[in-house]
């Protein structure tokens, strides 16, 4: 009872900070607007990093544009995305419309999100969906506006193939969403260790050193043998990397569990043997060792996103060694959104014409640029702002185009809505088998474990 | 006035009662003098606590009704529901996780619960000695980890009891010579680690409780004791658990509720669900928003409920028991 009565309140005062929040900010930006136009958006911007950084369970509302617009739109979103500043530009050329924005913490956000729709009110006009999480409300059409009938197939052409198909049902004909940011992986990978290890550190000779998983392996051992140090963080980064290059993932079309018959279970295995083997070491992603080792060089490479190298900067900004190449075999994507429409929005084309205003890859290059978001438009890829980037963190590496070139090698893999607890599963008993399980009997344990959830 | 509203207010009937008049109040109550003061008093009465009801109608009795019903239906959240009868509880009651998480809640209430309340009528009664000065520094510090957020307290302890060698509590195991533990995965670490989690952020709350409850014991009883020549021992066995008897069922009633709900210490310790520290309400909380089966979450909700009002029906038992025995007694 207690409980309840805490997390009422907690509510109601959730409620009424946001609404005060909604009111303050939106009247600071009236003032804003009508003292003076340009000057400000710099301050505002810096002021909001600056939020993002230590408020991350505040929602932080915004409305964009004139308060008296004749469409208003509410756009949720979560992490550092700078679309709101993009707005701005958007509303300048379109002065009928003004944007709302409500950023939040994603697990949050995703939270509201869902709960608006099964609720069938309250539901945003724009809401972003992360890649992980847009397999749960694939089967639930009728909640969201299909983008093909607001002109989606005419765009589709500039995106990725692969994310977006990802914003699509099975047979193709519905579109939940356009693609926004991608996370391509690749292979980072510690020069210095490599050194010790007696191996070369040029990326393109690491590259083609290790081509094949096979190598990746051999070269593994070389390293735990000559330095001690675990070739790679933990057994989930293996794994993944493995299961983002198959054709097939945990469920066929029709979501039936082929786990055993997919090439997830030769992942599973090999993965198993390299941590038996030692090449594998056992720092959790996101635990606080992990991220130490970012910078203590407690692992030889990092096989992650192209996002990851956020964090790298923030785990080890003193760091000098981390180097990128490509990932053995081709590359896979971890993370990523889409923008969607819910379907009780009343205003379903102006928010397309947002949208895919938004999304455009003129619009996704300053994404980039300003946030560091991964365009996954193709065309971004050949612009000149794009590619004359170098990274001194990375050696002075061209790491947009390692990145771009990773997002091309990606091909999609259909996924289904169980698809999180499979994988959940499975990464639970791959660190079983980093404890001492033998991966025989953990391969059935998990088999059982998947059914036990999948059949709810 | 105020004995009069006193009156009222325990003339109160059932909660339901309370919901419906005061949301009719306003419509009814015209300057007319339809009603007599005392049923005027009576309104007035209700309204002043009906904000409570109110709230604890949306927020507490219609989300614990919905789930009772709800764990007869499948459903996901977005599609239709479908009525499953008893599928729900078929499905738990087949899974050894659901078994596993009882048996979790209840060691790991059992580690962290009975310990700290031992712990806390000592620490208790250390302050409550005339002996010890700056006795409020001591309160306070004692009672600190009660406010400190638990997501906070959970990273510490998992930086504290972490799986490396060179983890605090690891070092200290082989500096003694042990073999270094991997806390957050192995069967008894998970479950030492979040009890001593439990253990360090409640002892502060039932050691103030005790203490209130030491202060109401009067000191003559002590001196009496002291010149008859009681020990210490004595003193703490004959005096003070025995008139502390209320206050010792009062924690006891609350720890074991909070201990049946335990969610996020072995949450965030873990990183997330893993079996050897899955509790209840992490099982439930994983299948409905982690698989987005509210149906079996529902059902595990029911569950929980029934083996909370076994609990605390055996805990109402035993202080009917006791409290025979003792004169001093507290409703709860």
């Amino acid at each position: 009872m207690k409980k309840y009565l805490k997390i009422s309140a907690f509510t109601l005062a959730a409620a009424a900070l946001t609404a005060c929040g909604a009111n303050n900010e939106a009247a600071d930006n009236n003032g804003a607007d009508a003292n003076e136009g340009n000057g400000n958006n710099d301050n505002n911007a810096a002021n909001e990093v600056d939020e993002d950084l230590d408020g991350a369970e505040d929602a932080e509302v915004e409305e964009i544009g004139d308060a008296d617009a004749e469409v208003e739109l509410t756009f949720w979103l979560f992490g550092a995305t700078g679309y709101d500043e993009l707005a701005e530009e958007y509303v300048e050329e379109n002065p009928d419309v003004n944007i709302t924005f409500q950023e939040i913490e994603m697990e949050d956000h995703h939270n509201n999100l869902f709960t608006a729709l099964s609720a069938g009110s309250g539901a945003p006009d724009l809401a972003l969906i992360e890649e992980s999480d847009i397999d749960n409300y694939k089967e639930a059409e009728d909640r969201f506006v299909d983008l093909n009938e607001l002109g989606a197939e005419e765009i589709a052409d500039d995106y990725l193939d692969w994310s977006w198909e990802n914003a699509q049902n099975v047979d193709g004909d519905f579109q939940f969403g356009i693609p926004t940011d991608i996370g391509p992986t690749v292979m980072y990978y510690r020069q210095d260790v490599f050194e010790d290890a007696g191996l070369p550190t040029d990326p393109d000779e690491v590259e083609a050193e290790i081509e094949t998983w096979e190598d990746y392996r051999e070269v593994g051992a070389q390293v735990v043998e000559e330095t001690g140090t675990p070739m790679a963080d933990n057994p989930e980064s293996v794994f993944n990397a493995k299961r983002d290059q198959a054709d097939e993932s945990y469920f066929n079309e029709d979501d039936e569990l082929i786990i055993d018959e997919s090439p997830v279970r030769a992942a599973f295995f090999d993965t198993a043997e390299m941590t038996e083997e030692d090449i594998i070491g056992g720092l959790g992603h996101w635990t606080p060792e992990w991220s130490d080792g970012m910078n203590t060089g407690a692992y030889a490479t990092l096989l992650g996103p192209a996002w990851m190298q956020g964090n790298l900067k923030d785990n080890a900004p003193d760091e000098e060694n981390w180097r990128i190449a490509a990932m053995p075999e081709g590359a896979g994507n971890w993370g990523g959104s889409y923008l969607t429409i819910p379907d009780q929005t009343e205003h379903a084309e102006e928010a397309y014409d947002f949208a895919s205003w938004l999304l455009a890859p003129e619009q996704q290059l300053k994404s980039y640029e300003m946030m560091g978001l991964f365009p996954s438009t193709v065309d971004t890829y050949e612009m000149d702002e794009f590619t004359d980037s170098s990274d001194d963190y990375f050696g002075g590496q061209n790491t947009a185009e390692i990145f771009a070139e990773a997002a091309q090698n990606v091909d999609y893999v259909y996924k289904g809505p169980d698809y999180g607890d499979v994988n959940e599963e499975i990464i639970e008993g791959l660190f079983n088998v980093y404890d001492g399980v033998d991966p025989e009997d953990e391969w059935e344990d998990i088999k059982q474990r998947v059914e036990q959830r999948i059949s709810r | 006035m105020a004995a009069k509203e006193q009156e009222e207010l325990t003339a109160i009937g059932s909660p339901d009662e309370n919901d419906k008049k005061p949301s009719k109040d306003p419509n009814k109550k015209p300057k007319k003098r339809i009603y007599s003061q005392r049923q005027r008093n009576m309104m007035s009465g209700y309204l002043f606590i009906s904000p409570f009801y109110l709230l604890f109608a949306v927020f507490g009795i219609f989300p614990i009704l919905f789930s009772f019903y709800l764990g007869f239906f499948s459903w996901d959240g977005l599609g239709p529901m479908e009525f499953v009868g008893l599928n729900n509880f078929n499905i738990i009651f087949n899974d050894p996780l659901f078994w596993k998480s009882i048996y979790n809640t209840i060691m790991i209430g059992l580690m962290g619960t009975a310990p700290q309340l031992i712990a806390a009528i000592l620490i208790a009664f250390a302050l409550n000695s005339l002996l010890i000065r700056m006795k409020t520094v001591f309160r306070l510090a004692i009672f600190l980890p009660y406010v400190t957020s638990i997501v906070a307290v959970a990273i510490v302890f998992s930086v504290i009891f972490s799986n490396q060698e060179s983890g605090l509590v690891n070092q200290a195991i082989t500096f003694f010579g042990g073999d270094p533990v991997t806390w957050t995965r192995s069967e008894w670490g998970t479950k030492i680690a979040i009890s001593v989690m439990v253990f360090w952020r409640w002892v502060g709350y039932n050691t103030l409780i005790y203490l209130a409850g030491m202060q109401s014991i009067p000191n003559d009883l002590y001196e009496a004791a002291r010149i008859d020549g009681a020990s210490l021992r004595q003193q703490i066995q004959y005096i003070t658990i025995p008139m502390l008897k209320p206050f010792i069922l009062f924690t006891v009633f609350t720890a074991t509720i909070g201990a049946l709900q335990l969610f996020a210490e072995p949450q965030i310790f873990q990183g997330g669900a893993r079996p050897e520290g899955m509790t209840v309400v992490l099982y439930l909380y994983r299948d409905a928003f982690g698989s987005n089966a509210f149906g079996t979450a529902s059902a595990a909700a029911l569950v929980l409920f029934f083996i909370v009002i076994i609990f605390s029906s055996m805990n109402m038992y035993f202080t009917n028991k006791i409290g025979r025995s003792s004169k001093v007694g507290v409703k709860k």
